[in-house]
This record gives structure tokens, C-alpha cells and sequence, in this order.
């Protein structure tokens, strides 16, 4: 969308000198134009993602084995050879044209298909998960709106490493072409694609489970996305700690930036785990080590402790970012400064580091004891603590403030409320007597979409539509913005509120068929999700009206409230920001 | 009044025994069957209440500042952005709200995860403290040990009963329905996707010890109107204890991800008075366990201590 | 960059290398799956496979090194510019230091619960603390482990000697003594390759393989990935070297220098933990 934007530009302006489309685009070094690359990249996964969540909800909308199997092909013409050439032999020599002969070969047919779309449904929930959190979240809000508006807060011309910020971006895409190239090659258990789950358990995901290339490709697919995630996380903290403009010490910095630099350090802590354990997967399956393999005297149950020292982080990675866009966001729209600047800062540090020493509350049935168990319940429910001052803060800032209800605020306020709901049932998860009868049911999906795709996706949504202006230079209509965020709420909370009912009633999760009795709750949710689908077309209809109609943006649309750096500069900000660097006054600030 | 109360005793006798599985529409836990589940299902629920609160109360602020403070009732905002108090006052009182929790978890957990010492509850077990059963430890454990195999089945095994060759009593108790147009329709006696062709069978009333273990990948081996859920782990032997109070038919489904058939690998466990256990395992001990099974099809509702708990 | 910038960061020029560095990054991925799995039709076991996704990547390390290097000497690396760089590879080395820790997490692990685990109950009662006695049957009866106080302590030397050489090299350098600090380098060099050397010849001794056992599978997966850092930091140091004989690091610039000998020191300590826990301390517990 802003590429024939560059091509009005051309020429406009001297000092503004932006490189050829090829180069401009592929060979980028410019921090806005790597961030518009993450986010259209985020897009494209984001749609791929939300695809295959329509295919976990449509075939689950009813009891019985009812969609995939429209989905999947089976080698029918061999069955049916098979079938005819065995009745032949067995002295039916009209078999081909035998009724009942045929009405077996059909019967064959749809019982090879629905064993194909067994397998199927898991490697569909398996890639959901995957592209929408190492893909779609991530990239969007720490590649995109991060590398965007970090060194715009903090008064930088750019990233540390520009051209490091670039094979951040393309490694990234490597990664993506590789899982999705992984769904589409044997996964050794007769149909294409990996199905273990986002988690890759061994000995599910050893050879023992899955034994064709798919695997393989998956985890190198990982590796590549932690190393692009790994220079990008350097590149945060060097920038962060190095580059803010002359008196805007740590202390006065926004907290979109701090958020940015506890997510960073997240990454570069934990994703390196995250690739010994891969990598010993990566061996096991293909050099015979015995890491996970308990036949040589390993332990599938490490792969699960490595892959959560991680994997809990992981998810604060997710959202810490958005904690940071709701904080302008709410600053911005009562008018307000932020209420406990300090306390907002110190509370996501607390959130962060108390992050890496819970992780074994995703563990509680493996077989621990028990005083280990009593440990994590304590450690995990801490974390409520520092979040809860976020939400009051939050409200502390709206609290007397000048309410403008313009569309990334309702978003923030929607974020609050539904992270809310999400976080209070993870507290119900930490307690480990309640979690050895909700772990792994679809109590457990409703807790984590409730914090991801009512948390971070709102989160990601609310900061879309505040910075949609500053980055494209364009105004969107605000009553789409509107619809969209009232359809996809009341969408979303229907696909997951109702998930809450089946995991307590025993709904196991990544089940491609259940009992009977589910079905209600389990219809409602698939109605949900037609209706989210009406909210993200509006989604789009809102990105090409704006894109279309071309209403020219203002520097700073939304008043007094916007005290951040970026609203200083004319939108879109130019080719190069602040080549004088702006000097931030040492009194006031927040 | 003979024919109320006559009414009444034929549709006991006709009722089956206690049965747990998920409910149409139902909201919360199934029916508890374990004094674990109990106290989990009496831990949950005011949990949630207190939780649903929580959310309310965020709720109701947000509310009240939309309603008190957005820009037409609130033209000018006010500046200020600190309040010890207020900040002292939102960190301490989830502070409270957790170590109120942390109370009954912990005790909760320890109460699961502790493998009770029978010898001390049979000597001086309190006979009115619902969380032990003197009569049941009298009687000691009986183990029983559930193994997920490659192919999507569980395997039972008795380590305390040999048979007449010296072999434990063991068994494989495979799911009827698969998703697959060959399945056998469901019938109230075999719901769909939760019924097996051979249960696992212990007695009421009887402390059991169960080891889960596997052969290939992870499975974990899960009875919500149980309370408990142990993963299956190749490698290792888990272990946990339940007493399931009222015999009857109770169902489970395999609650990790362990491949294509993971959906379609159902726990189903028959809980018989004790005299029908005795009657069954004599039977698999000769190895027909086609007799055996059907044995256990109807749970014997005449025993004392099926009535007692029916009744009560 | 030539508009009137009034400030000292460094604007990079937009540049290929990333994105020929993805697409090398993704031909390695495909190549490496292809080797041991076989894709495409293409058998798997051969090696070649690896050949075009590996060149590409030296072709990339190498041209954008190159440039970087252009950029320290035409006066793109002011201080604050310095100052980042510095950041930055010590950042690096930090999630460096997280890789290993899963190494020697998974080795204290299996050390810890073997004798649990290969007996038939997995114990998991018993406290963390008592399994320390557990080195005393890990590794397990049967296989032999190298004696610590031979090669392995050898080695240990060798790499506290290159640890104390690469610093005489940079305080050389700092001086301006380039002849002593190419000496000094010239030894850390070879002190590297020694240890690489005799690593190798240790390597071929071995009793016991990466496939047979736990033990075997930790111990080669962590003192393996030392080793090739233990290369990469030789390469890292010659080409140093390289530059020193070009004239091409100065006593007041060379960060590239200074990186080299952090990376150095940092498999240093990476070894003596290694030395420790691997070698000696189930050594001592075992005795023999
Ligand atoms: C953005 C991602 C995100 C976030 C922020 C969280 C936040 C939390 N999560 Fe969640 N979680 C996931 C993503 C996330 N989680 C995912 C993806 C999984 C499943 C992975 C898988 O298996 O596939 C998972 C699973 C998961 C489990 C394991 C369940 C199981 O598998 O059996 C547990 C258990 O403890 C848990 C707990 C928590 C807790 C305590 C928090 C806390 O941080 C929440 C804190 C917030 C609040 C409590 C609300 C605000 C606070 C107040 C208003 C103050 C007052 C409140 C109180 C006094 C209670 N989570
Ligand atoms: C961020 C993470 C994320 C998000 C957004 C979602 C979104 C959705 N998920 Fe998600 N889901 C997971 C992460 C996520 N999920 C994970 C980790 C698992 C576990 C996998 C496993 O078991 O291994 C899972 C599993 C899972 C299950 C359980 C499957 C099972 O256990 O059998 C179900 C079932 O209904 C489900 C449904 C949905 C639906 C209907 C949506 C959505 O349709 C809801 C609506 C969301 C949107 C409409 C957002 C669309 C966004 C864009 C289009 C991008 C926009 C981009 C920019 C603005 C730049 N998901
Ligand atoms: Cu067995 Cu899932
Ligand atoms: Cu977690």
C-alpha cells in the first residue's frame, strides 16, 4: 500500500532521498520501511493462520467426522482396484459393477479419507498454533510496530543495525516458507505435514511419531525463526540502550519502548534454550542420539521442561508489547499522563523475569513431585500481582481523565477487560489439584485465546488503528474501525467463552471429534467464528478505503493527548527521521 | 403410601448405578465420584466465583470511568498521576486474594498428590473425617497399572492377581467408535467415543493405586468424575490413589496428544461393588474375559453398599 | 546519506546481503532435510546437498563481514557507533551462553535421574539433593570415560594459555606493538588448533559413540558444540591475524580484534565448566 505512495513522493521532495522500488523493498535498511515489511508479512500469515482456525471450527461446528474429510485426497482409484480386483479373484467376476461390491468400495473410500482427516486435523491445529504466535503475533507487534516506533519514541534516526534489521525480516520469511513447506511434505505417518501440537512433544515428534521429512523442516523452520528473533532482540536492546536522544534518560523513556526492551531481553534468554532442545530433537531424529528416547536412558519429559523454559516466556513476549501500545493508547485518549509511570515499568520487569522461573505450570501431570508442583502454583499465581497493577493503572490513568472514545481506545478498553478474563482463569490454572482436571482440556484453549486472540490480537488491533495514520499517511473510516471492533468482540468472545463450559465439563483439547454431548457449546463456538469472519472482512474493507480514498493525514490526529515523539513528525515520518536529534526537556516528562 | 414407596424402590432397583459423563450443555464439572473431585469441585467453584468477580470489579470500573470521564461529562482531565495509596492498596489486596488461594490449593494438592498410609488410617482414622475411609484401608490397596499402546488402546494390568500359569491379569480395552463408517451405533450403554470393548473394572470402596506407563509416545491416562489425570510417559511409571465412593460406570478420554487416533482412545471404568470385583477378576484369572466382562455389564445394585450410596 | 545528518549514528546503505542471506539460510534448511531425510526425489545420505545452501552462506558472512569492515575504516564507526557494536556482541555472547545452558542443564538432568530412570520405577520422590549421589552411576556401568587428568587436562591448559596469549596480543596491540601482537596471535592461533587437534584425537579414542548412549549423546552434543565454537574463534582470530598483516586494525580501532578475544575468552569459560562437570565430576564420583 505505500509503495505507490514512494512513487508520488519521488521527486517532492530532495532531501527525502528514497531508493529504487527494488532496492527500496528487498534490500531495505530504513527501520519504517523493515517494519511495513513485518507487518504485510504478518498480514499474510495472519490470513493463513485464521484459515486453518476456520477449518479447526468448521470441523468441529458438529458431532461426527463431517468437513476435513472433503478436504483430503486418498489414492480412491487403487482402493477401488484393490477392492474389485479382490472380489474378482474371490470369484465375483462381475464385481465392477456390483452394487454391493461398490457400495464397499465407498465405504472403503470414506473410511481411508476419514483416517486422512484424522491426521490432518492435528497437523491443521499444529500450524495454527504455530504461524499465529511465531508468525503472525510476533512479527506484527515486536518486527512491526517495534521497529516502527521504537526509535521514533526515543528520538533515534534509526535501529542500531540497520542492515541486522533487515535479515531479521527475511529470516523470518525464511522461517515461514520453511513451515510452510514442512505442511506439505510427508510427515511420515501417511499424510503430509507435522500433527503433534505447537508444543513438538517428543516421542510424538521423534521418529517414533513422525518419521518423514517434515520434522526436520519444521525445526530447522524454528531454528530460523529464533535466530531472526535473536538478532532482532540485540538489536532492541542495543538500540534502546544506545541511541535515545540526549535527555530522554531510561526513566522518561514511553512505555511502549520499555515494553519493547523487557520483550527483547525475553528473547535473547529464552530462545536459545529453545534451540538446544530442537537441536537435540534435530539429533535424535536423524543421528541417533538418545536425548528424549527413554530406551537409551533419556527423557521425553527434559524436551517438555526445555521447551517451557521457553515457551512461558514466550507468551509474555506476546503481550508485553501489547501492554505497551493499550499504555499510549489510554494515556493518549482520557488526556492524561500515564498514572505509575515507574510502577508500570517495574511491573513489567517483575512480569518478565518472574516469567522465567514458573514455566513447569504447563507440567503438572507429567509426573512431578509434589513439593516441586506446590513451588510452580505459588510462583505462577505471584505473576497476577504486577498485571493486576497494569489493569488498575490503566484505569488510574483513565480515572479523571477527558474520555475520547475514537477507535484504537474502544480496542484498548476491549484489550482490558478480555485480558482480564483470560489472566483470572490462568489463575485458576496455576493451582495445580484444580489443573490436573482442566490441563489439556478445552478449558486451557478458552484461558490462553482469551490472553492471545482477545489479548494480543486486540492489543495488535489497537495499535493498527492509533498508528495507522503515522505510518501510511492516511486517514481510515472511523465507523469501519467501529463495526470491526464491535462484530469481532462479540464474535470472539463466542468462540471462546463457550470453550470454558466444554473444559470443564471434560472436553479434552486437539480432538477432532468428540462425544455427543459437547455439541451445543461446541456450535455456538463455530458461530463465533463466522461471525469473526464478517469482522476481518471489515478489517480489509477499512485497510482498502483507506487505501483507495487517499484522505491525507495529519502529523498528530489525536490532540493534546499524544505526547510521544512520533507525533512530532509529519505523517507519513520522512525517508529519515530526526537527522538533528530532538533534545528531550529534563523536567516534566512523565 | 405402600405403593409411593414400592413406586420408588422399583425405579431405584431400575435406575442404573451412577454413571459420570459429560452432560448436552452442561456449564461445570461433571459429577464428582472421588473425594478428590469433590474437594477440587469444592475448591473450583468458589474459586470461580471469586474470579468472576474479579473481572466484574474491572468491568465496573471500566464502566464508571467510560461513563463518569469520557469527554462530554469530563471536558477538562485532571493531571495527576500518582497515589501511593491507591498503589499500595491494588498490589496488597491481590496479595491477600492470592494467599487466600494458596490456602486450600496447597491442600488440596498435597491431598491428591500424598499417597495416603493406609496403616495409619486403618489404626486411628477418624471415622467422620470425609478425606479417609478406615474401612476401605483395612483392606489395603489394589494396584492397578494402565499402559497406552502404540495402536491407541490401553492395556490394564493387575500386578497383585496371577493367574493359574503365574501371569499378572492383564487386558487390552480398545474403543468401539472411531469416527469411521464401520462404527457400531451408539446406544445409551455405549455413548459414542467414550465406551470400550473391555472396561477396566475395580471395586467400590477400595483405596486403588493406579501406574500409568506407555509403550511409544504420551498419552495420559484422565477420569474427570475422578479428579485425576497422570500422563503416560514411555520411560516412566507415574502413580497416583483415588477411592471412588459410588460404583457405577465412569468415563474417560485420553487427554494428550499421542497421534491420529488420539480422539478415539476412551478410558472406561466399571466400578462394582466388591463382591462383584472378587467374582469378575476369579473370572479373568481363567482367561475368558468375554464372561468376565459381561459379569460386569449390569453393576449389582442388590450389594449392601451399592444401596446404602444410592440411597443416600 | 549525504543530507546534512548532525548526528554520529551510522545510516547503513541498503544492502543485498540480508536477503541473500535468508535465501542461503532457506537453500542450507532444504539442503540439510535433503541430506538426511531425502526430499524432492533426491535420496537422502548425500551429502552434496548441503554444498550450495553452505557455500551461500560463507559467500554471504564473507561479503557482508567485508563491508562492515570497509565501513570501521572509512570512519563509519564513530564511539557512540562503537559503543553499540560493543553492546551487541556482548548480547550475542549472553544468548550464546543460553544455548550451552541447555546443554549442561540436560546433561545434569540425565545425570542426575539415570539410575531412577533405568531402574523400573522412576523414583520422583526423592529431593534434587540426593540425586547428586546419583554421578556416582552416571555414566552408567560399561562405558569407559575418558581419564580428565590426560587429554582433557591438557587441553584445559592449553586453552588458559591461549586465554592469557590473546590478552598479551591485545595489550600489544593497544601499544602499538604490532609485531608482538602478531606473535602473540600467531601462538593463540596455534594454541587453538592444538586444541582443536588433540580434541579430535581424543574424539577417535572414544569408547563409547553419540548414538548408543544418553551419556554418550550428552557428553559429544556438549563438548561437540564447544569444539565448534572452539573453530569459529580460531577462524574469528586468523582472520585478525590477517587483518593485523594488512595494516588494517589500528591501536586505537580494532573492535573486530576485541570481539575476537571476548568470543575467545568466552569458550574458555565455556571449557573449564565443561572441564568440571563433565569430565572430572563424574570422574571423582566414579572412580575409576
Ligand atoms: C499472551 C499469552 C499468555 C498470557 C499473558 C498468560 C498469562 C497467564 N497464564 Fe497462560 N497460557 C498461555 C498464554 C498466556 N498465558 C498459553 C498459550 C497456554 C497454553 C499452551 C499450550 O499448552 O498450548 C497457557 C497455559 C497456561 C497454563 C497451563 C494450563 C495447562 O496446560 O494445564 C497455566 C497454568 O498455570 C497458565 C497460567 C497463566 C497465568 C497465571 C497467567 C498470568 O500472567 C495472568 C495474570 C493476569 C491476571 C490475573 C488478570 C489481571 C489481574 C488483576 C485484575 C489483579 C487481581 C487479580 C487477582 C488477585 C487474581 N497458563
Ligand atoms: C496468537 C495466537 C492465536 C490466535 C490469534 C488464535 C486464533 C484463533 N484460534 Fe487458536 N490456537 C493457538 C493460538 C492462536 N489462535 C494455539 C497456540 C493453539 C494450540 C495449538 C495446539 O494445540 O498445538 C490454538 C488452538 C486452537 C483451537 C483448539 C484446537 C484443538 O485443541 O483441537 C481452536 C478451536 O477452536 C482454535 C480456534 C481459533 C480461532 C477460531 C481463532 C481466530 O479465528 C480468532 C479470531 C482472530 C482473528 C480474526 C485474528 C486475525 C488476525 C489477522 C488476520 C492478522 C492481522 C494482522 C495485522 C493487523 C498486521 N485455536
Ligand atoms: Cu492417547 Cu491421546
Ligand atoms: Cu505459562
Amino acid at each position: 500500500m505505500p509503495m505507490d505512495e514512494i512513487a508520488l513522493d519521488h521527486g517532492h521532495d530532495a532531501h527525502d532521498h528514497k531508493p529504487g522500488f527494488f532496492t527500496r523493498w528487498f534490500f531495505s535498511t530504513n527501520h519504517k520501511d523493515i517494519g511495513t515489511l513485518y507487518l504485510v508479512f504478518a498480514l499474510v500469515a495472519g490470513i493463513v493462520g485464521y484459515t486453518l482456525s476456520g477449518l479447526i471450527r468448521m470441523e468441529l461446528a458438529e458431532p461426527g467426522m463431517t468437513f476435513l474429510i472433503h478436504l483430503v485426497s486418498v489414492d480412491a482409484e487403487s482402493i477401488r482396484a484393490g477392492i474389485i480386483e479382490a472380489a474378482v479373484n474371490a470369484g465375483n467376476v462381475g464385481a465392477a459393477t456390483d452394487a454391493s461390491v461398490l457400495a464397499q468400495v465407498n465405504e472403503a473410500i470414506l473410511t481411508a479419507k476419514t483416517e486422512a482427516s484424522k491426521s490432518f486435523y492435528n497437523v491443521v491445529i499444529t500450524y495454527h498454533g504455530l504461524i499465529m504466535i511465531f508468525f503472525m503475533v510476533m512479527p506484527a507487534l515486536i518486527g512491526g510496530f517495534g521497529n516502527w516506533f521504537v526509535p521514533l519514541m526515543i528520538g533515534a534516526p534509526d535501529m542500531a543495525f540497520p542492515r541486522m534489521n533487515n535479515i531479521s525480516f527475511w529470516l523470518t520469511v525464511a522461517a515461514f516458507a520453511l513451515a510452510v513447506l514442512s505442511m506439505m511434505v510427508p510427515g511420515g505417518n501417511g499424510v503430509n505435514g507435522f500433527g503433534g501440537g505447537w508444543v513438538l512433544y517428543p516421542p510424538l515428534s521423534s521418529t517414533a511419531g513422525h518419521s518423514g521429512p517434515s520434522m526436520d523442516l519444521l525445526i530447522l523452520s524454528l531454528h530460523t525463526a529464533g535466530i531472526a528473533s535473536i538478532l532482532g532482540a540485540i538489536n532492541f536492546i542495543v538500540t534502546i540502550l544506545n541511541m535515545r536522544a540526549p535527555g530522554m534518560t531510561l526513566h522518561k523513556m514511553p512505555l511502549f519502548a520499555w515494553s519493547m526492551l523487557i520483550t527483547a531481553v525475553l528473547l535473547l534468554l529464552a530462545l536459545p534454550v529453545l534451540a538446544g532442545a530442537l537441536t537435540m530433537l534435530l539429533t535424535d531424529r536423524n543421528f541417533g542420539s538418545q536425548f528424549f528416547d527413554p530406551s537409551g536412558g533419556g527423557d521425553p519429559i527434559m524436551f517438555q521442561h526445555l521447551f517451557w523454559f521457553f515457551g512461558h516466556p514466550e507468551v509474555y513476549i506476546m503481550i508485553l508489547p501489547a501492554f505497551g501500545i493499550v499504555s499510549h493508547i489510554v494515556s493518549t485518549f482520557s488526556k492524561k499522563p500515564i498514572f505509575g509511570y515507574l510502577g508500570m515499568d517495574y511491573a513489567m520487569v517483575s512480569i518478565g523475569a518472574i516469567g522465567f522461573i514458573v514455566w513447569a505450570h504447563h507440567m503438572y501431570t507429567v509426573g512431578m513431585p509434589s513439593d516441586m508442583k506446590a513451588y510452580f502454583v505459588a510462583a505462577t499465581m505471584v505473576i497476577a500481582v504486577p498485571t493486576g497493577i497494569k489493569i488498575f493503572s490503566w484505569i488510574a490513568t483513565m480515572w479523571g481523565g477527558s474520555i475520547d472514545f475514537s477507535v484504537p481506545m474502544v480496542w484498548a478498553i476491549g484489550f482490558i477487560f478480555l485480558f482480564t478474563v483470560g489472566g483470572v482463569t490462568g489463575v485458576v490454572l496455576a493451582n495445580a489439584g484444580i489443573d490436573h482436571a482442566l490441563h489439556d482440556t478445552y478449558y486451557v484453549v478458552a484461558h490462553f485465546h482469551y490472553v492471545l486472540s482477545l489479548g494480543a490480537v486486540f492489543g495488535l488491533f489497537a495499535g493498527w488503528y492509533y498508528w495507522f495514520e503515522k505510518m501510511f499517511g492516511l486517514k481510515y473510516n472511523k465507523m469501519i474501525g467501529y463495526a470491526h471492533f464491535w462484530i469481532m468482540f462479540v464474535g470472539s468472545n463466542l468462540i471462546f467463552f463457550p470453550q470454558h463450559f466444554l473444559g470443564l465439563n471434560g472436553m479434552p483439547r486437539r480432538y477432532v471429534d468428540y462425544p455427543d454431548a459437547y455439541a451445543l457449546w461446541n456450535a455456538v463456538s463455530s458461530v463465533g467464528y463466522l461471525i469473526s469472519l464478517v469482522a476481518t472482512a471489515l478489517f480489509f474493507i477499512g485497510l482498502f478505503e483507506a487505501m483507495i480514498r487517499r484522505r491525507k493525514g495529519e502529523a498528530n490526529p489525536w490532540g493534546e493527548g499524544a505526547t510521544t515523539l512520533e507525533w512530532t513528525l509529519p505523517s507519513p515520518p520522512p525517508f529519515h527521521q530526526f537527522n538533528e536529534l530532538p533534545v528531550v526537556k529534563t523536567e516534566g516528562g512523565h | 403410601m405402600r405403593y409411593i414407596i414400592a413406586f420408588f424402590s422399583t425405579m431405584l432397583a431400575a435406575l442404573p448405578a451412577f454413571a459420570a459423563q459429560p452432560t448436552p450443555g452442561a456449564l461445570n464439572f461433571q459429577e464428582p465420584a472421588t473425594r478428590i473431585m469433590e474437594r477440587v469441585i469444592g475448591f473450583a467453584n468458589p474459586l470461580h466465583v471469586g474470579m468472576a468477580l474479579v473481572a466484574v470489579f474491572v468491568l465496573a470500573l471500566l464502566i464508571w470511568v467510560c461513563i463518569r470521564y469520557n469527554k462530554r461529562a469530563n471536558p477538562e482531565p485532571r493531571k495527576f498521576s500518582h497515589n501511593t495509596l491507591i498503589e499500595i492498596i491494588w498490589t496488597t489486596v491481590p496479595v491477600i486474594i492470592l494467599v487466600v488461594i494458596a490456602g486450600p490449593s496447597f491442600s488440596n494438592l498435597l491431598y491428591q498428590e500424598n499417597e495416603p498410609d493406609l496403616v495409619q488410617i486403618a489404626e486411628s482414622g477418624d471415622l467422620n473425617d470425609p478425606n479417609v475411609f478406615v474401612e476401605a484401608a483395612k483392606q489395603g490397596w489394589i494396584t492397578v497399572k494402565a499402559e497406552g499402546m502404540g495402536n491407541w488402546a490401553w492395556t490394564y494390568y493387575y500386578p497383585d492377581e496371577m493367574d493359574a500359569d503365574g501371569y499378572q491379569v492383564q487386558f487390552v480395552s480398545n474403543a468401539i467408535h472411531y469416527g469411521l463408517p464401520s462404527d457400531p451405533p451408539a446406544t445409551p450403554e455405549k455413548p459414542r467415543y467414550l465406551a470400550t470393548d473391555y472396561p477396566m473394572v475395580i471395586p467400590a470402596n477400595r483405596y486403588i493405586r493406579y501406574q500409568t506407563a506407555s509403550d511409544r509416545v504420551i498419552h495420559s491416562w484422565t477420569v474427570p468424575a475422578f479428579g485425576v489425570k497422570t500422563d503416560a510417559v514411555p520411560g516412566r511409571l507415574n502413580e497416583g490413589w483415588f477411592l471412588v465412593e459410588k460404583p457405577g460406570v465412569y468415563y474417560g478420554q485420553c487427554s494428550e496428544l499421542c497421534g491420529k487416533n488420539h480422539a478415539f482412545m476412551p478410558i472406561e471404568v466399571r466400578v462394582v461393588p466388591q463382591a462383584q470385583y472378587d467374582r469378575w477378576i476369579e473370572t479373568m484369572k481363567t482367561g475368558d474375559i468375554d464372561a468376565a466382562t459381561e459379569m460386569v455389564q449390569v453393576i449389582d445394585t442388590t450389594d449392601e453398599a451399592t444401596r446404602l450410596a444410592s440411597v443416600e | 546519506m549525504a543530507e546534512d545528518v548532525k548526528h554520529d549514528y551510522h545510516l547503513v546503505n541498503p544492502s543485498p546481503w540480508p536477503l541473500l542471506g535468508a535465501v542461503a539460510v532457506t537453500t542450507l534448511a532444504i539442503g540439510g532435510v535433503t541430506y538426511m531425510k531425502g526430499l524432492f526425489g533426491i535420496e537422502q545420505g548425500q551429502l552434496w546437498a548441503l554444498a550450495p545452501g553452505f557455500l551461500m552462506v560463507i559467500w554471504v558472512m564473507i561479503g557482508w563481514w567485508r563491508e562492515v569492515i570497509k565501513e570501521g575504516r572509512t570512519g563509519d564507526h564513530t564511539p557512540v557507533v562503537e559503543i553499540g557494536l560493543k553492546y551487541g556482541m556482548v548480547l550475542f555472547i549472553v544468548s550464546e551462553i543460553m544455548f550451552f545452558a541447555a546443554w549442561f542443564w540436560s546433561f545434569f538432568e540425565f545425570a542426575i535421574f539415570f539410575p531412577a530412570r533405568v531402574g523400573d520405577t522412576f523414583d520422583h520422590l526423592s529431593p534434587v539433593w540426593e540425586g547428586l549421589n546419583n554421578f556416582k552411576e552416571f555414566p552408567p556401568v560399561g562405558v569407559e570415560t575418558f581419564d580428565p587428568f590426560h587429554l582433557p587436562l591438557m587441553n584445559t591448559l592449553i586453552l588458559l594459555l591461549s586465554g592469557t596469549t590473546v590478552t598479551a596480543a591485545h595489550h600489544s596491540l593497544q601499544h602499538g606493538k604490532y609485531d608482538n601482537a602478531k606473535l602473540m596471535l600467531w601462538i593463540t592461533v596455534i594454541l587453538g588448533l592444538a586444541f582443536s587437534g588433540l580434541q579430535v584425537l581424543e574424539y577417535s579414542e572414544a569408547q563409547f559413540t553419540f548414538d548408543g548412549t544418553i551419556y554418550g549423546s550428552a557428553f559429544f552434543m556438549a563438548t561437540g558444540f564447544h569444539g565448534a565454537h572452539v573453530v569459529i574463534g580460531t577462524i574469528f582470530l586468523a582472520i585478525c591475524l590477517m587483518r593485523l598483516y594488512a595494516n588494517n586494525m589500528t591501536a586505537e580501532k580494532h573492535l573486530g580484534f576485541e570481539f575476537a578475544a571476548w568470543y575467545w575468552h568466552f569458550v574458555d569459560v565455556v571449557w573449564l565448566f565443561l572441564f568440571a562437570f563433565v569430565y572430572v565430576l563424574p570422574h571423582l564420583a566414579l572412580g575409576h
